[in-house]
């Protein structure tokens, strides 16, 4: 096996098996451990399994209100600390609740004062009649039945329904462990519920999409154009009910299947509801993943007729960016899933070495597609942490890493710019037009001007005088071919600033419904 | 009485204003060199607690986990402490310092972290680090008591009485700070070099607003050393700044080693901040320089352009931590201003025997409302629901959204201050933070007039 050796990690030998160098010919065998318990004291990225149920998954959910049963400080630290709007004024990021668990709690049980809770955070907001309740390490450890408490509640109060996730933080090596929970749990409680009303030929559910910075509302455009019903999103953007209603799509559109893929298997298990794996990140992948939905209803055309008039606004400025970023080497250091969403496409695409993959909590299988779509000569790291991150960049040398904000502040430290994998800098990066903004925000950070007056030494080095300022241009076009810089054809990123907002007013071609429903 | 003290109605919270015990026990941990705590708990307590931190500043900062799964809370996570001291201490060699900060889900197993330190302390460290200094000290923070105020209090408590001793050379004065920023120890040390005053800043925070640099890896960290954190139990007397961030380290330092000792007030504001250096000269004898006496008058001059003419009866909710927001709500009442809500995040039943609230009751002669166990959706319901009018709202940025909706203009001030750039490095106290805070509060006031079209023609000739 190719492993890495990290020489600050020489003195834990357990960690060996996570560092793998992807060599030209040993691509079987490039496969690091995954998915276990974390090495205490090692300054892993990883977070809990509370958060992974909690933040990434339910609290998306955009007309609920989401309560944790705990001390205050889950509660705080998954507030405001991720980017999942929604079209209806982002209530799920704007209040959150929680049962504040004091000693008395603990000692004498909580159940009484979580009751309270309900009722008083469904009297603050009445309008609200859902309710997702997650339980934490401190409500798991003493035992209180959070069910019972939320059926109880239920009877008392017929019209509020309540979704109750049981994913401690300690319930697994990371947050990954929350998102199976939370699946689970949703599929087995809320599914089959609500009957939706059928107002389309193709119907789907789309899984695995949060709305970062407007996802979710970019790729329903395009589900919307083609004339697709979607019946849920999960979650980001997604509405409680709706949720409820899963089981009567006819198709699962999987974005991240790290983080939900098991309900989707469990729909297909208990519904027949078939699962396609699709992609919004990248011109090609959107492309083939419309393709593919398009191929599944029989709607084809409808798909190509996106991907024509998408492509011919939006590519030439994503080749602009292309042409400027040809060889510059990236770690791509995010979360889970997104190291196989980006690995190949943005080397295809915009020209980008993927000098090193990592991720806090993939398993082995997120590890397989994100080793073999990277380039020969990756360093793939599992759970890394900070010692080898540091390491690794020092060595590595990359023009940027992708990754998350606090380890972004490590990166700059050492003059390393950073974007932002989980909640972006300036998405969404969906869709053909977020891809654009992704290339211009890889484009801003590598030829930052300011970044790269922190590489001068102006008690050692020659201080140059004749520049006043420098623009990017001016540095990502030095060496650049004269046919590139001078084209016609390739310009600029044009889109607005909130790409997003003009998509919730927009209006829909009816197509007229064929199918047996047609009549109902 | 106009003024009234009472507790939130409510059990839960809605939008908190303060998180929990562990991350304060965290933060007094960054402020020391050479150190790198270990929070015994979930990886969620730290990881999130290093994005609070980083979202405040901008920077990263380091922080162990001893990484709790599933089969530690069944059968105790102990020797996970054991592991993680081990493999810190041997890929951070520089480190000597290693607080073990509990979290609840480790107070509720009841994994005993004092017993695991005497095994560490008695077994790996004298055989594996023999010829390395190393102190371990247990820092119990059980999320479900207190808030990150009495974290930050406890973890500065447990470090100072794990370090003092008596009868070292140096002898200084002690300034314990509580939850400051940089820019405040930047201006502590400015007001006391200006006295003289040779004095042990604990924690020193100044480079938490670290550089960018051509060379090396600059991280921030704070730089109190094991040198200073002896020293205090030597020092010739302490200010504590903050009474429910230092006061209990304050404490200890008086009844063990009898050091002279005053606690609070915060010097936030001119009124304060005359006291605080009324409180260091009694202590060291030293005298107040001419320099001060006119740093003093620039800030009066400059506060006194606004005060009366554009905040006067200015009506305002104020939010945060506890002597942050009394030390406010006085500077407030000199400029002239009304506060008339002020959110307290925690139960502590010590804020109805607090001389500062009792004063506040005996001479404010309009409604004011102090809310202790607070939350954000106090301030929310009042202004959506019952009718509650302000002009301006004093809080961190936690509190954006309550601001934004009821378009109410928000000052940011306190922690963590995440939606505005370089906050941490305006100091709020002494005389330069007086000044900086009540143009800050008066160019709030100002954009807010033109953008609400609110008599903004009034700024046409000042």
């Amino acid at each position: 096996m190719p492993y890495h050796q990290f020489e600050c990690s020489k003195c834990i030998p357990e960690r060996i098996k996570h560092a793998v160098d992807k060599t030209k010919n040993d691509l079987t065998e490039a496969l690091p451990l995954g998915y276990l318990n974390t090495i205490p004291g090692t300054l892993s990225e990883r977070g809990c399994a509370y958060c992974g149920a909690k933040h990434v998954i339910g609290t998306p959910m955009k007309d609920v209100i989401h309560l944790s049963h705990g001390p205050i400080g889950c509660t705080y630290d998954t507030w405001q600390t991720k980017r999942y709007i929604s079209d209806n004024d982002n209530f799920q990021i704007k209040y959150t609740f929680a049962s504040d668990m004091k000693e008395k709690h603990i000692v004498f049980g909580a159940e009484k004062v979580l009751k309270n809770n309900i009722i008083e955070a469904f009297k603050a907001f009445p309008k609200i009649k859902r309710m997702t309740i997650y339980q934490t390490c401190a409500s798991a450890l003493i035992g209180d039945d959070i069910k019972a408490i939320a059926n109880e509640i239920m009877d008392e109060m017929p019209d509020v329904d309540i979704f109750v996730c049981n994913s401690p933080g300690f319930a697994g090596p990371s947050q990954s462990g929350g998102h199976h929970k939370i699946n689970l749990a949703w599929v087995n409680d809320k599914v089959g519920q609500v009957e939706p009303k059928i107002t389309s030929d193709y119907v789907i559910n789309y899984v695995g999409e949060y709305n970062i910075q407007g996802d979710q509302e970019v790729m329903q455009d395009y589900f919307k154009r083609m004339g697709i019903q979607i019946l849920s999103t999960f979650t980001g953007n997604g509405s409680y009910d709706d949720l409820r209603a899963m089981h009567r799509a006819q198709l699962n559109v999987l974005e991240c299947a790290r983080s939900a893929e098991y309900i989707c298997d469990e729909l297909r298990k208990r519904y027949g509801i078939p699962r396609m794996d699709i992609d919004g990140f990248g011109f090609k992948a959107l492309t083939s993943s419309l393709r593919k939905i398009g191929l599944f209803f029989g709607i084809e055309d409808r798909a190509e007729a996106i991907i024509e008039e998408e492509t011919k606004r939006w590519k030439p400025e994503l080749d602009w960016y292309a042409a400027r970023l040809q060889g510059k080497k990236i770690c791509l250091w995010p979360g889970g899933s997104k190291l196989w969403h980006w690995a190949h496409i943005i080397h295809e695409e915009m020209g980008l070495e993927v000098v090193s993959v990592y991720t806090k909590f993939g398993h082995q299988g997120d590890m397989e597609k994100g080793i073999s779509r990277c380039e020969a000569g990756a360093l793939a790291i599992d759970d890394p942490n900070e010692l080898e991150s540091l390491e690794a960049m020092y060595k590595l040398k990359p023009d940027l890493i992708v990754t998350g904000k606090r380890p972004g502040e490590v990166a700059k430290k050492i003059r390393v710019p950073y974007l932002n994998a989980h909640a972006y800098h300036n998405g969404p990066y969906k869709g053909f037009e977020g891809w654009v903004r992704f290339a211009r925000d890889i484009y801003n950070a590598v030829y930052s001007p300011i970044h790269k007056l922190s590489l001068t030494d102006i008690s050692k080095d020659e201080i140059t005088t004749d520049k006043s300022f420098v623009t990017r241009q001016m540095l990502s076009d030095d060496q650049l071919d004269e046919s590139i810089i001078n084209s016609e054809k390739l310009h600029e990123y044009t889109g607005e600033f909130d790409s997003v907002k003009k998509l919730r007013r927009k209006e829909y071609p009816q197509y007229p419904m064929k199918g047996k429903l047609a009549a109902v | 009485m106009p003024c009234k003290l009472k507790e939130k109605e409510r059990t839960g919270v809605i939008n908190p204003i303060f998180t929990c015990q562990p991350a304060g026990a965290q933060y007094a941990s960054i402020g020391i060199q050479d150190c790198i705590g270990i929070v015994h708990g979930g990886q969620g307590c730290v990881m999130f607690v290093r994005l609070w931190f980083s979202q405040h500043y901008k920077e990263s900062f380091e922080l162990a986990s001893s990484s709790l799964h599933e089969d530690a809370a069944v059968f105790g996570g102990i020797h996970r402490v054991e592991e993680a001291v081990d493999v810190l201490l041997m890929r951070y060699p520089h480190v000597k310092v290693v607080p073990i900060i509990t979290t609840c889900s480790t107070e509720v197993i009841g994994d005993d972290i004092d017993g695991v330190i005497n095994k560490l302390n008695e077994g790996l460290l004298k055989e594996k680090y023999a010829n390395r200094e190393v102190h371990l000290i247990p820092i119990h923070t059980p999320s479900f008591k207190g808030s990150h105020v009495t974290g930050y209090d406890v973890g500065m408590e447990a470090i100072i009485s794990h370090f003092a001793k008596k009868d070292k050379p140096q002898k200084k004065l002690n300034i314990l700070t509580g939850w400051q920023n940089p820019g405040d120890v930047r201006t502590l040390k400015h007001l006391l070099s200006e006295m003289e005053v040779d004095a042990n800043i604990i924690f020193d925070i100044e480079k938490f607003d670290a550089p960018l640099m051509p060379d090396g890896n600059h991280t921030a960290h704070g730089s109190t050393t094991i040198e200073d954190l002896e020293n205090t139990g030597s020092a010739i007397g302490t200010i504590a700044l903050n009474r429910y961030e230092s006061g209990r380290a304050a404490a200890y330092l008086e009844k063990t080693f009898g050091i002279p000792t005053i606690i609070g007030p915060s010097p936030i504001g001119i009124r304060n901040t005359d006291t605080f250096l009324q409180n260091v000269k009694t202590l060291t004898g030293k005298s107040i320089p001419q320099s001060l006496v006119r740093e003093r008058g620039i800030a009066i001059d400059a506060i006194t352009d606004v005060a009366h003419m554009f905040l006067a009866d200015k009506r305002v909710a104020i939010y945060g931590n506890p002597d942050l927001v009394i030390g406010l709500t006085e500077f407030c009442l000199d400029m002239e201003m009304k506060p008339v809500l002020l959110l307290l995040g925690d139960d502590n039943t010590n804020y109805a025997a607090d001389k500062r609230i009792k004063v506040l009751q005996e001479n404010i002669n309009y409604d004011m409302e102090i809310i202790t166990n607070a939350d954000l959706w106090n301030l929310g319901d009042l202004l959506q629901n019952k009718g509650l009018k302000l002009d301006l709202i004093l809080g961190h940025s936690k509190g954006r959204f309550i601001a934004m909706d009821n378009k109410i203009p928000l000052v940011r001030v306190g922690f963590p201050v995440f939606d505005r750039a370089g906050y941490y490095r305006d100091p709020t106290i002494g005389y330069e933070g007086a000044m900086l805070l009540a143009e800050k509060i008066a160019n709030v006031w100002f954009t807010d007039m033109e953008y609400t079209q609110n008599k903004e023609w009034l700024l046409n000739m000042w």
